[in-house]
């Protein structure tokens, strides 16, 4: 089973540890705070009290047999960019470190990091969307021209079918699925509603209040959709 | 099917209220609220009516309409398990 180490236990740490953990990773969690460490250990494979900047210490972690080691020091660039350091030295091979600006993440570059993240500026970028766009739950670039977008389906299409709408020829988008809600009554008499997914629906599938399409395309054709 | 409506509803109540989650389970969102809607004008401390009409607005995608009437719910049933997750779960938490 693959196993994971995470470095640092601020708020994002503790995110991604609790996440693989629940994805049944086997995940060692170090942090130099032995209270975060002992919060964290019921939920993880093992959690240690070491120093990240310490060779010695992480060389004895054993980490390169780890698939991946996560640095998620948020309040410390020092100790960030030497923890990154002292893993590429040791040999660690997948190395993905948590960002903190412009300055940092080119150091981390410089010195081997291969993958930095940004969660604060990702999650701005998401909020402002978010803001200016409320009918877009949910977007993933895949190019710097194309987006793939879930959007709730304008008034204008429900009671349509797609072939109706024609969303290929009127804006040069691609339908891919619907999620659909669906309503059902419990045993005990309450309502409720399971979402369900409908990939690659059919030309004569009739769009329905409440439903949210994920549509690919370029960016300024989905803006003109979103407006509608 | 088991119904936990509290018995002191009168049947008008409990009528609209099967009524409107007909509509609802028909996807017919819209005649659903209306009955709903109904409810809270004969009774406005019927938190089952708010309750509905916030799944509803959910499943309409109208979050804030729907925040409003689960706390609506809470209000009169501070303890309504479904009202507080379903609330939670727009907010984000």
């Amino acid at each position: 089973m693959e196993q994971i180490a995470v470095i640092g236990l601020g708020t994002f740490g503790i995110v991604v540890a609790k996440e693989l953990s629940k994805k049944g990773i086997q995940v060692l969690a170090i942090d130099t705070n032995e209270q975060k460490i002992q919060e964290i250990s019921s939920v993880v494979t093992q959690a240690v009290v070491s120093d990240s900047t310490d060779e010695k210490a992480m060389r004895e972690l054993g980490l390169t047999d780890f698939g991946a080691v996560v640095v998620a020091i948020g309040d410390n660039r020092e100790a960030s960019i030497l923890t990154t350091l002292i893993l590429k030295e040791i040999g660690v091979k997948n190395i993905i470190v948590k960002g903190l600006d412009d300055l940092h993440a080119k150091v981390l570059q410089k010195i081997g990091a291969d993958k930095i993240v940004f969660p604060e500026r990702d999650m701005g970028e998401k909020l402002s969307e978010m803001l200016v766009s409320p009918n877009i739950i949910e977007k993933i670039e895949l190019s710097p021209d194309y987006d793939m977008v879930e959007v709730i389906a304008p008034q204008s299409f429900i009671d349509k079918t797609i072939k109706d709408i024609d969303v290929r020829a009127k804006y040069k988008l691609h339908i891919i699925g619907i999620k659909r809600k669906a309503p059902y009554i419990k045993d005990d008499g309450e309502t409720d509603f399971k979402e369900e997914l409908l990939i690659a629906p059919s030309a004569s599938e009739i769009l329905q209040d409440g439903d949210a399409i994920i549509i690919i395309g370029r960016y300024a054709d989905i803006d003109k959709v979103k407006k509608l | 099917m088991k119904n936990k409506m509290p018995k002191n509803f009168s049947k008008e109540e409990i009528d609209l209220i099967e009524m409107g989650k007909f509509y609802f389970i028909s996807g017919k969102y819209d005649e659903a609220i209306a009955e709903f809607e109904k409810v809270i004008k004969i009774n406005p401390k019927n938190a089952d009516a708010y309750f509905n009409v916030g799944m509803v607005k959910e499943a309409k995608n109208d979050s804030s309409g729907a925040k409003k009437m689960y706390e609506k719910t809470l209000e009169i049933i501070p303890d309504h398990k479904t009202a507080k997750k379903h609330l939670d779960k727009l907010v984000g938490l």
